[in-house]
């Protein structure tokens, strides 16, 4: 048998994906336009560039054989030029039209939270997510068992991977339909979770408790204020306050424990880091001391006022009355190894075939 | 940033955003009588954007505003008395009663006047910050702008302009989600005025316009760039006006209740007040002194405006060039 | 010390003194020096036909080029005019005026009066019109009608080398808005001008010939040719008196008038087009003020009412003549 050269259908696709798959694409119309964007380099995520790749998502997902596709309503900052850029043919044709999840629309981080739970409910195999840390703590929140694979819209993201969405889109079309089994490919992350009072939050790479009166324009910046910091993992190589413990002491996405480091004046301190605290920021950060976090200990703050910022965004706002404990927990959402599903797809030619001869 | 407000700070916010909200509200309780001229368009809903941004302007920098512009004059620094007679179009009013709602301007504040022309002030802010550049002064021109004008040509010019000659520019795209009638979401063919900003090699950044404290912090540090020679900044509010687009549009092009909502879930002196009470900040009392204070004032200014006498008619042919 | 130059030299020579005298006098422009950002030299065009050469060097930072942006870098002009500046921005060609006409008419010719009189916005447009380049309909016009519709906005077009400096001088000086019309063929056309610094005041016309048979009123390069029919018509015995008005905003109605009570007969020269033109301004006015003086119908000596040609047999057409002002005065000269 001679394999026959060039013989690549134009429009490569699985005609018979192995069972009917549901993949939800989630997009924040608000990442990438933060205050980032004056206080330090960090790049504007144009939302028409976020449409184009989520139409690059689908032609990879659709090319797995994923023929269903939701996707999160918004007031039209990302499903206007959604549709505009899926009126546009270039490239593989896309056939798939994606369908809303029935919901209100807020503009807020709720709808990420509600559609993120509608997707489960409906069965989805898989959820791109495309957005930047904040995005992902909030489908985190809700996701549950459900594989994410997670899309940096910026420059500025410890938790999601900067990646070609067409790659993505493959990757989780062949997960969801079961072309790759799960237990090769997923990935078990792990989850900062602080208590405030009666209030309980997640965050996926890091929690730092900031001097800031207020949680403002969310965004943490200024090294000057940092009081503590409390990371799930940290890359040396990693852009954002996870970096700070990053050059400490690495702490992998799959290591059992975490890093506490408390912060200390770079004046009152001869202990100092210098690290990329935001794309084209790099600061002198002091430090007090650190020590390994480890899961099912919660750390009791005991602080003045100031607001706890997670995943380099201010969200919560504290004064001396308030109880607050963090803790790190090894159960945390799971995400798509996008190498690892190729590669597997690849050893098993998932994605071969002959002309003539239908996969 | 917002950590250096200080009391004093936090009580000029709420006072100039209250004083706008009574002047707007007043307004449009008395324009239905049918006794106020023309047409006006009302600024109630956006108080965070012109507050938190004007605060950090003094006497020397300019702002250009737009035809929803008592605002921006009244957090400019406008006198809200003088804007009240010249909206009931009297000889005591800011422009002697011949500008009107809509063209309220007041140079020796700052104030290069609202504009009837949607994007008309774009290219005038550029001129009067170049100026401030050329003679070596540290002064800023903000150009406030809807997400109507956003789509106009000047503005796109004066970006262009500013980006090249590195001026000491904000664009304010004050986005409240339609342009008279038309949504934004319809018309913005990139959803975000701020993403058109990475074409013009600037900074874009987006911000909640119903937050003082988050407009106030953005609005300082692209300030704080501007004066340092930093060079312009692309800052869209994502805001709502309560009303319509003038006053008497019935806005059937909205959603039901949806107004309602906003004020009942994000308005920006609600959430203003329950911060700075929760944390001690300022009291309750101190507030609703304010509060009393300003409706004071407003309602006398209405007392004065209707009790004003109306431009002379010499005044027609006054402060212009006649040439024959 | 008068000594001849040409009109664009005097041009220049006016801004150059303008700039030495009041640091708040900037030019800007597309091209206005040229080669901005560019490998090859600075100051590489100064202005398109060569009008602001020199300026550049010896007033660092007061020369800027712009991006080709109209409606940006007029309304710039406008805006900083309004925050102490007195610019002098260069909209190259009239025609131009399609695409920032917003902020000329909308913007600086209001701000005065919408704004109760606290406004000031001295900003000069520079801007070359009329026809006879083969530049056809895009480059030709001559369009001061339509800013002289426009109150608030005071309209010079200076017919020779003095008159520019004069002038220009004057309205840099000005605290209104003014709009200042270059013929671009008389920008090679010399005469005596005064070394020094002088202003030729608004609304004073010049009478450039006198004469008591019939009163002709021409605007900018016009006032040339009635001089050429003037001195033509003299050799025939009839005597014209030849009014420029130097100015159509303000406009000096009075020395028209004086002149027309006088001769009686009126031809009015106007390279624009006859409708809603300075010839039917005038005329309009005279009809009103002086009918009673007036012994023959008024003759409008004009371009026709179609753009301006391309072909250079049509555009020679096109633009009214010396022989077609002859005509005219004729005309009125001989009817009974």
């Amino acid at each position: 048998m001679t394999p026959v050269t060039n013989a690549w259908s134009r429009i490569a696709v699985l005609s018979v994906p192995p069972r009917p798959a549901i993949v939800g694409i989630i997009a924040n119309p608000a990442s990438g336009r933060d205050i980032r964007r004056l206080t330090s380099r960090a790049s504007v995520f144009p939302n028409a560039e976020k449409a184009s790749m989520m139409v690059r998502a689908i032609a990879g997902l659709e090319a797995a054989g994923v023929r269903d596709v939701m996707i999160m309503p918004d007031s039209g900052g990302i499903c206007g030029p959604l549709f505009r850029a899926l009126s546009v043919s270039t490239g593989s044709p896309v056939t798939v039209k994606p369908r809303f999840i029935d919901m209100p629309v807020t503009g807020s981080a709720e709808d990420t939270l509600l559609a993120t739970e509608l997707m489960c409910q409906a069965g989805a195999g898989a959820i791109i997510v495309l957005g930047g840390d904040g995005t992902h703590r909030a489908v985190a929140a809700r996701c549950g068992q459900v594989p994410l694979l997670a899309l940096s819209t910026g420059t500025n993201n410890a938790f999601p991977e900067m990646r070609e969405a067409t790659v993505a889109g493959l990757a989780a079309g062949l997960l969801a339909s079961g072309a790759v089994p799960a237990d090769v490919a997923v990935r078990r992350n792990k989850l900062l979770r602080v208590r405030c009072d009666d209030r309980t939050d997640i965050a996926l790479v890091d929690l730092c408790v900031t001097r800031h009166n207020y949680v403002g324009s969310r965004a943490v910046w200024d090294s000057a204020l940092l009081e503590e910091l409390f990371v799930a993992f940290a890359g040396a190589d990693a852009i954002g306050l996870s970096a700070i413990a990053g050059q400490l002491e690495p702490v992998t996405r799959s290591a059992p424990h975490g890093l506490h480091v408390r912060c200390a004046d770079t004046t009152h301190t001869p202990q100092q880091v210098i690290v990329p605290i935001a794309p084209g920021l790099i600061s002198a950060v002091g430090i007090r001391d650190y020590a390994r976090l480890l899961p099912g200990q919660p750390v009791v703050l005991a602080p003045q006022s100031g607001t706890i910022a997670l995943d380099g965004e201010r969200e919560i706002e504290f004064d001396p009355s308030n109880r607050i404990s963090v803790e790190l927990d090894l159960h945390g959402p799971l995400t798509i190894d996008v190498a690892a599903v190729l590669e597997n797809a690849a050893r098993r030619r998932v994605l071969r075939h002959y002309a003539g001869c239908p996969a | 940033m917002s950590s250096s407000l200080t009391r004093e700070g936090l009580l000029q916010a709420y006072r100039t955003m209250r004083t706008i909200r009574e002047f707007e509200e007043r307004l449009h309780v008395d324009f239905a009588t049918g006794e106020i001229p023309g047409f006006v368009h009302l600024y109630a809903g956006e108080e965070a954007s012109a507050t938190g941004i004007c605060m950090h302007l003094n006497r020397d920098d300019y702002i250009a505003s737009t035809h929803r512009g008592h605002g921006h004059c009244i957090a400019k620094g406008v006198d809200p008395v003088g804007m009240m007679a010249e909206i009931w179009g009297k000889r005591t009013g800011t422009c002697k009663g011949k500008g009107g709602s809509m063209h309220i301007a007041d140079l020796d504040v700052g104030m290069l006047g609202a504009n009837g022309i949607v994007g008309g002030g774009g290219p005038l802010i550029c001129g009067t910050a170049l100026a401030s550049k050329l003679r070596g002064s540290n002064n800023v021109g903000v150009c406030f702008f809807g997400d109507g004008a956003s789509n106009q040509g000047t503005i796109f010019e004066a970006m262009n302009l500013a980006a090249v000659w590195k001026l000491p520019v904000i664009f304010v795209g004050e986005n409240n989600g339609y342009a008279e009638a038309t949504s934004s979401n319809f018309s913005v063919a990139c959803e975000n005025i701020a993403d058109r900003a990475s074409a013009f090699g600037m900074p874009g950044v987006i911000t909640d316009g119903f937050d003082f404290f988050a407009v106030h912090e953005a609005a300082g540090e692209a300030i704080k760039r501007a004066r340092e020679g930093g060079g312009p900044t692309l800052l869209e509010v994502k805001l709502s006006r309560y009303y319509g687009h003038f006053e008497g549009d019935q806005q059937t092009y909205r959603a039901p209740g949806e107004v309602q909502k906003l004020r009942e879930t994000k308005d920006c002196l609600m959430q203003f007040a329950r911060r700075v009470t929760s944390r001690g900040e300022l009291s309750m009392a101190e507030l609703e002194a304010i509060d009393v204070e300003v409706k004071t004032l407003i309602d006398a200014s209405v007392v004065k405006a209707k009790a004003d006498p109306l431009p002379l008619p010499e005044d027609l042919m006054a402060d212009v060039y006649v040439s024959y | 010390m008068a000594r001849k130059i040409t009109y664009q030299q005097a041009i220049n020579e006016a801004l150059d003194q303008e700039m030495t005298r009041d640091p708040s006098v900037i030019v800007m422009g597309e091209d206005v020096a040229g080669g901005a950002g560019a490998p090859g030299e600075e100051d590489s065009w100064g202005g398109v036909l060569g009008v602001t050469k020199g300026l550049y060097a010896k007033h660092p930072g007061r020369v800027l080029d712009t991006p080709i942006s109209e409606s940006g870098y007029i309304g710039a002009a406008v805006g900083a005019a309004c925050n102490g500046m007195r610019p002098v921005a260069e909209l190259m060609f009239i025609d131009f005026m399609g695409v920032c006409f917003d902020q000329i008419f909308n913007q600086a010719a209001k701000f005065r009066y919408m704004f109760g009189g606290k406004a000031k916005t001295p900003v000069v447009i520079r801007a070359m019109y009329g026809a006879g380049f083969r530049a056809a309909a895009q480059h030709s016009q001559c369009l001061y009608n339509i800013f002289t519709h426009i109150p608030g906005l005071k309209v010079v077009l200076p017919s020779n080398p003095y008159d520019a400096k004069g002038l220009l001088i004057q309205s840099i000086r000005d605290n209104d808005p003014v709009i200042f019309l270059e013929h671009k063929a008389l920008y090679t056309m010399e005469g005596d001008v005064p070394e020094e610094s002088y202003i030729v005041p608004f609304g004073e016309a010049a009478v450039v010939q006198e004469g008591d048979d019939v009163t002709i009123v021409a605007f900018g390069r016009m006032v040339n040719y009635a001089k050429d029919a003037g001195a033509s018509l003299r050799k025939k015995g009839v005597q014209c008196e030849i009014i420029d008005p130097r100015t159509t905003s303000p406009m000096d109605f009075d020395t028209i008038l004086e002149s027309v009570e006088r001769t009686g007969r009126l031809v009015i020269v106007d390279e624009s087009h006859p409708r809603c033109s300075m010839a039917s301004d005038v005329s309009g006015f005279i009809a009103q003020e002086a009918f009673r003086a007036l012994k023959a119908p008024i003759q409008m000596v004009t371009a026709p009412h179609v753009p301006v040609p391309f072909a250079a047999s049509l555009e020679d057409l096109y633009i009214p003549s010396p022989a077609r002002i002859e005509e005219a005065v004729m005309r009125v000269k001989e009817y009974r």
